[in-house]
């Protein structure tokens, strides 16, 4: 996956722009507008603004489907692409993914972090610290 | 004294001692490499000088690109967030009541859960809206306390300071991981206080509710394999109060303190003087003894070298 850049983070308005280049993120937006479509559909959809190559199109939402982004199942011939995640659910995966992003992207300034590195937690860490987190232990000691 | 201090205070004394051995051999050599530049290389030691004189400058320079890499980021890393700036939540007002952080918390509004402490003379504390939205008012005075340690300490400041010594002391590979080490110790200081004053379970939930969810680790980022996170450690250290020690690697005391010797023995010979030398025959007739000495530092040097030029490579290769 992409690592975002500086002038990427400065546009906080959509995230997913962040990761998934321009034509990508035009794939993913006519693909949760009609839930589900064939590349054929898609460069139909596109063809009213741009002109398009098949082969294009189709490299595009074989790369979406490789990053997990579009589910496909066969309809005959061809294949029937859906989104794997709403618009939402995309949005707050990459979130997640430029908070750790961050500290990677702002490592050189000088800035002490609450948030640093937390990215690399094992299980049995999370557990642990699941385990004292609970409300009902708080107060001072 | 705390950790983090101490570790601090061992990483300056040891850059400062570094820094005089150095600055003390480039003195010495001065004179040589001028006379190398105007009337060619006479022998041997013109060359050690010349070559451990472009040492220093790579160490100099790597030091202050180090500098201006920090400022240049930390401006618009401040850039990009004062852009953003909100006036603070009353959530986080009610917070910080009695922390003595008036007026020197910046709210920015951000999609991604952050806070961290910024700037260097009168240090300032930035949360963003995600991480205030998703905390309560516990956690959030936690998050305040923990980042109230890093603003009183000047940690900012500190950090800064501690990396262009790493850098620029390359042959002292020492001091790089002093500052790994002081960075981690810096982290779980502000944790413990946070937890003296307002017990371990309100840091504990707010550090809980932050960590990414499991579930993206298999994204093929970029996650470093080898011992515990930052994160990790002052987890251990919450939950279990395990205290990690410094752990220096037997190579790299080798190289500092045979690049340290090394250069003090150069300074010695090269200075003249040391009555023991006196009696020795001329430099050029007894390599052996100048490039002993010179070996440690080259060989500090290349492994220095390297180190540096790793981050750079990896930061190249991740890219698309």
């Amino acid at each position: 996956m992409r690592r975002p850049d500086l002038r990427r983070l400065r546009r906080p308005e959509r995230a997913e722009e962040k990761f998934l280049g321009p034509l990508e993120a035009e794939v993913m937006d006519r693909l949760w507008k009609r839930r589900s479509a064939t590349v054929r559909d898609i460069v139909d959809d596109l063809a009213r603004s741009r002109e398009l190559a098949y082969t294009t199109v189709m490299t595009i939402m074989v790369r979406l489907h490789e990053k997990e982004l579009l589910e496909r199942t066969r309809e005959g011939k061809t294949y029937l692409y859906r989104p794997a995640l709403t618009r939402q659910e995309l949005r707050e995966r990459l979130s997640r993914d430029l908070a750790r992003g961050l500290v990677a992207d702002f490592g050189d300034a000088a800035l002490a972090a609450f948030t640093a590195e937390l990215g690399t937690v094992d299980a049995s860490h999370r557990a642990a610290l699941r385990r004292v987190a609970q409300k009902d232990n708080r107060g001072p000691r | 004294m705390a950790r983090a201090n101490r570790a601090f205070a061992v990483l300056l004394a040891l850059a400062f001692a570094s820094s005089a051995i150095l600055l003390a051999l480039l003195l010495t050599l001065v004179p040589r490499v001028e006379q190398l530049l105007t009337q060619g290389a006479a022998d041997t030691t013109d060359l050690v000088a010349a070559l451990i004189l472009v040492l220093a400058i790579c160490g100099i320079s790597l030091g202050l690109a180090a500098l201006f890499r920090q400022l240049l980021a930390t401006a618009v890393l401040i850039r990009s967030l004062v852009a953003r700036k909100v006036s603070v939540p009353s959530a986080v007002l009610s917070a910080a009541v009695g922390l003595d952080l008036d007026g020197r918390i910046d709210v920015v509004a951000d999609d991604r859960p952050f806070s961290f402490c910024y700037w260097f003379v009168r240090p300032r504390v930035c949360l963003s809206t995600a991480l205030v939205s998703r905390l309560d008012h516990d956690e959030l005075r936690a998050v305040l306390l923990h980042e109230r340690y890093h603003l009183r300490h000047r940690d900012p400041l500190r950090l800064v300071v501690a990396r262009y010594f790493a850098a620029g002391l390359y042959v002292v590979p020492v001091v790089d991981e002093l500052l790994g080490f002081y960075m981690l110790q810096k982290e779980i200081a502000a944790d413990e206080e946070a937890v003296r004053v307002d017990g371990v379970a309100s840091l504990a939930s707010a550090l809980y509710k932050l960590l990414p969810d499991a579930d993206d680790v298999s994204l093929g980022l970029l996650v470093p394999v080898s011992s515990l996170s930052v994160t990790e450690a002052r987890i251990d250290r919450l939950v279990a109060g395990r205290q990690i020690g410094l752990a220096l690697s037997p190579v790299s005391v080798a190289l500092s303190g045979g690049a340290l010797l090394g250069a003090a023995v150069l300074i010695a010979i090269q200075g003249g003087a040391s009555v023991a030398f006196e009696a020795l025959p001329r430099l050029y007739a007894v390599p052996g003894l100048l490039l002993g000495p010179a070996s440690l530092l080259f060989a500090a040097a290349i492994d220095g070298g390297l180190h540096q030029l790793r981050p750079l490579s990896q930061r190249l290769l991740a890219r698309p």
